[in-house]
C-alpha cells in the first residue's frame, strides 16, 4: 500500500517536472519581454532618465507626477476626456455589438458573409496598411477615420452639409454638434466592435437549445426569451466582453493621453520619465475605474442570475 | 388555425425581415466603406485621384496604378523579393513558434494543476492590458542587453510570449479536452509529450488555428520602430512607406499596394473563421 502511493507521488513529481519544463520557454518570454520592462517602466516614472547615453536614471520620488499636475495643464485636461470618452463608448460599444450580435445570430442568407463583413475590421485594422486606409491620420485626432471618409464621401465635407441640413431643420446648434460627432464616431466605434460581436455570437451558439424550447412551452415572446433567457446565459461572455472592451478603449492608439505620453518622448528624449509617470498614473486612474465597473457588474448581475 | 397562430408567432414577419436587411446593411456599409474606398482609390486614374475635394467612386476605371507598380519596385534599394521572403519569413516562422510555446503553457496551465499556476493565470490576464507601445523603452533597453537589435529575432522573439494567445488556448482547453481522454493516454503508456501532441493537439485544432489568425495578422503588418535599420531586414509594409514618399501622383500606386497587402490576411481569416467562432465561443466560459 504505502508502495502504491509512494509510485503515484513519483508520477506526479515527474509530471510536474515535466510541466515546468513545458511551462518554461514561454515563463521566460514572458519575464524578459513583459515583467521587466513593466518593472523597469515603474521605476522610470520615479526618476530622472537620461537616454543621451546609454541609459541612466536617478531616484527622484514623485517629482514627475508633481510637475505634471503642478505645471502641465493640457495633463489633467486629457485624462478627463480620456475617462469621459472611456465612460460614453464603453456603453455604445457593448450594446451595439450585442445588438448586432443578436441579429447575425438569426438564420438568414448570406449570414456566413454578413458576420465576415463586420470582424473585417478585426483582421486589417492593424499596423501601417490601416493607416493608409484611414488617411495617414491615425494617432493625430479621434475621429480621424471618419473625417477622412466623409470628406471623400459624396464629393465635399457630407459631415457639413449634414449639419447644414441639420440646422435648416431648426435644431439648436448644440444638438447639431453632438450629431455630428456621432457621425464622425460611428466609423471608430464600428470598427472597434468586431472582437465583441463574435464573442456575442460565439456565446450565443453555446447556450443550449433546450433553453429555448422551454420557453417557447411557457409562452415567452422573443422579447421575454432575450431578457430571460439569453442574457443571463450570456453572463460570463459580457464579463469578458466587458474586460476586452475597456483594454481596448484604454490603450487605444487616438487615446489623448496615450498620444501626450507619446509627445513627451518625442519633443525630448529626457523627458521618458515624465512620459512614464503620465502613463502609469493614468493607468492607476482607469485602473480602479474599471475595477469598480466590474465588480459592480459582477455583483449586481452574475450574482442575481447565478 | 391555432397551430397557424403559434407558427407566426416564432417567425419574422415581412417587416422584420426588411428590417434586419436594412439594419445590418447599413452598419455593414460602415464597416466595409474604408475597403471599397481603398479598392476605388487603387482603380483611379491620376486625373481622378488629383480631383479635389475627392471623389469617393472611380468613373473610369484602370489597371494602370497595379501596372506601374513593378516600374517603381525596380527602383528599391533591395531587391522585392527580399521584402517579401523577410515578410512571409518572419510571419510564418513566429506564428507557428508561438503557437507551440503558447499551446504548451496552456496545455500546463489547464490540465497540471501545480503550486503556483493560479497565480500565473493571473498575471496572464493582467498582461493582456498593456499594450506593446507602454513597454516600448524598457523592452528596447533589454533587445540591446541580448544584442538582437537589427536582427530577425526582434520581430519573433517579443511576439512569443504573448499571452491573449495562452488565454484563449487555455479557455478552450478547459472546455474541451477532458481529463479522462489524457487518463486514458497515460494507461495506454503514453509519455507526457506524446500526451500533448496526439492527444491534446488534435483537439485544439480550432484554438491553435485562431492563434495563427490573430498571429499573421499582428505580424503581417509590423513595422518596427528603431529596432530594424538595415533595409535587407525590413517587410512588406516598408515597400508602401516608399512608394506613398512619392508623394499625391503616386497615391493612387499606394492604394494599389495596399489592396495587395491586405490579401494574405484576408485570405488567412476566411480559411480559420470556423474556428476562430469555436475558439471564441469557449473563451467566455468561466475557469
Amino acid at each position: 500500500m504505502s508502495l502504491k502511493t509512494k509510485k503515484a507521488r513519483g508520477i506526479e513529481r515527474l509530471k510536474i517536472r515535466y510541466g515546468r519544463m513545458f511551462i518554461l520557454p514561454w515563463f521566460i518570454g514572458l519575464l524578459l519581454f513583459f515583467l521587466i520592462p513593466l518593472v523597469s517602466s515603474i521605476a522610470y516614472a520615479f526618476s530622472k532618465v537620461d537616454l543621451s547615453n546609454g541609459i541612466s536614471m536617478k531616484f527622484i520620488g514623485l517629482e514627475n507626477f508633481k510637475t505634471l499636475l503642478g505645471t502641465n495643464p493640457d495633463y489633467e485636461r486629457n485624462i478627463r476626456a480620456a475617462v469621459s470618452s472611456f465612460f460614453t463608448s464603453l456603453p455604445i460599444i457593448l450594446s451595439l455589438s450585442l445588438i448586432f450580435a443578436v441579429v447575425l445570430n438569426q438564420k438568414f442568407r448570406g449570414r456566413l458573409l454578413a458576420r465576415a463583413i463586420f470582424f473585417l475590421p478585426v483582421i486589417i485594422a492593424t499596423g501601417v496598411v490601416m493607416q493608409y486606409i484611414m488617411g495617414n491620420k491615425i494617432g493625430s485626432s479621434g475621429s480621424a477615420s471618419g473625417a477622412a471618409l466623409s470628406t471623400a464621401l459624396g464629393g465635399g465635407d457630407s459631415a457639413m452639409r449634414f449639419s447644414a441640413v441639420l440646422t435648416k431643420l431648426g435644431l439648436p446648434d448644440r444638438v447639431t454638434l453632438l450629431l455630428n460627432d456621432y457621425i464622425a464616431d460611428v466609423f471608430n466605434l464600428i470598427w472597434s466592435c468586431g472582437i465583441q460581436i463574435l464573442l456575442f455570437v460565439a456565446g450565443m451558439q453555446s447556450i443550449p437549445d433546450q433553453m429555448y424550447e422551454v420557453s417557447k412551452i411557457e409562452g415567452a415572446t422573443t422579447w421575454e426569451e432575450f431578457w430571460y433567457v439569453t442574457f443571463p446565459m450570456l453572463g460570463n461572455v459580457i464579463l469578458l466582453v466587458l474586460i476586452y472592451t475597456m483594454v481596448d478603449q484604454i490603450t487605444a492608439y487616438d487615446n489623448p493621453v496615450m498620444n501626450q505620453a507619446y509627445d513627451f518622448v518625442g519633443k525630448n528624449i529626457d523627458m521618458y520619465g515624465d512620459s512614464a509617470a503620465a502613463l502609469w498614473l493614468y493607468f492607476v486612474i482607469v485602473g480602479v475605474l474599471s475595477g469598480i465597473v466590474l465588480f459592480a457588474y459582477q455583483r449586481v448581475f452574475l450574482r442575481r442570475w447565478n | 388555425m391555432k397551430t397557424r397562430a403559434q407558427y407566426k408567432r416564432y417567425t419574422r414577419s415581412k417587416a422584420g425581415n426588411f428590417f434586419y436587411f436594412f439594419f445590418l446593411t447599413l452598419f455593414g456599409l460602415f464597416s466595409v466603406l474604408p475597403i471599397i474606398y481603398t479598392i476605388c482609390t487603387s482603380l483611379k486614374p491620376l486625373e481622378e485621384i488629383m480631383i479635389f475635394p475627392p471623389r469617393f467612386f472611380v468613373t473610369r476605371p484602370t489597371f494602370e496604378n497595379y501596372a506601374a507598380l513593378p516600374k517603381l519596385l525596380a527602383t528599391l534599394r533591395v531587391p522585392l523579393s527580399r521584402y517579401v521572403f523577410n515578410s512571409i519569413f518572419v510571419s510564418v516562422a513566429t506564428t507557428i513558434l508561438h503557437i507551440l510555446i503558447a499551446s504548451m503553457a496552456a496545455f500546463v496551465l489547464s490540465k497540471l494543476k501545480f503550486k503556483g499556476c493560479t497565480a500565473i493565470f493571473v498575471l496572464v490576464q493582467f498582461a493582456l492590458l498593456y499594450n506593446a507601445y507602454t513597454l516600448a523603452i524598457p523592452q528596447y533597453v533589454i533587445f540591446s542587453k541580448l544584442q538582437i537589435i537589427d536582427t530577425y529575432l526582434v520581430y519573433i522573439l517579443p511576439y512569443l510570449p504573448s499571452t491573449l494567445g495562452v488565454f484563449l488556448m487555455k479557455q478552450f482547453i478547459d472546455s474541451s479536452v477532458p481529463d479522462a481522454l489524457l487518463e486514458a493516454g497515460r494507461i495506454d503508456g503514453a509519455g507526457f509529450f506524446r500526451i500533448y501532441r496526439q492527444v491534446a493537439l488534435p483537439i485544439i485544432r480550432p484554438a491553435w488555428l485562431t492563434l495563427a489568425l490573430f498571429a499573421f495578422r499582428d505580424l503581417w503588418s509590423m513595422q518596427p520602430q528603431g529596432t530594424i535599420f538595415s533595409e535587407e531586414l525590413k517587410m512588406l509594409p516598408t515597400v508602401l512607406s516608399t512608394i506613398s514618399a512619392g508623394g499625391i501622383a503616386r497615391s493612387g500606386s499606394a492604394m494599389a499596394a495596399t489592396v495587395i497587402l491586405l490579401i494574405p490576411p484576408v485570405t488567412v481569416y476566411m480559411v480559420t473563421q470556423g474556428s476562430v467562432m469555436e475558439t471564441m465561443g469557449s473563451a467566455g466560459i468561466k475557469e
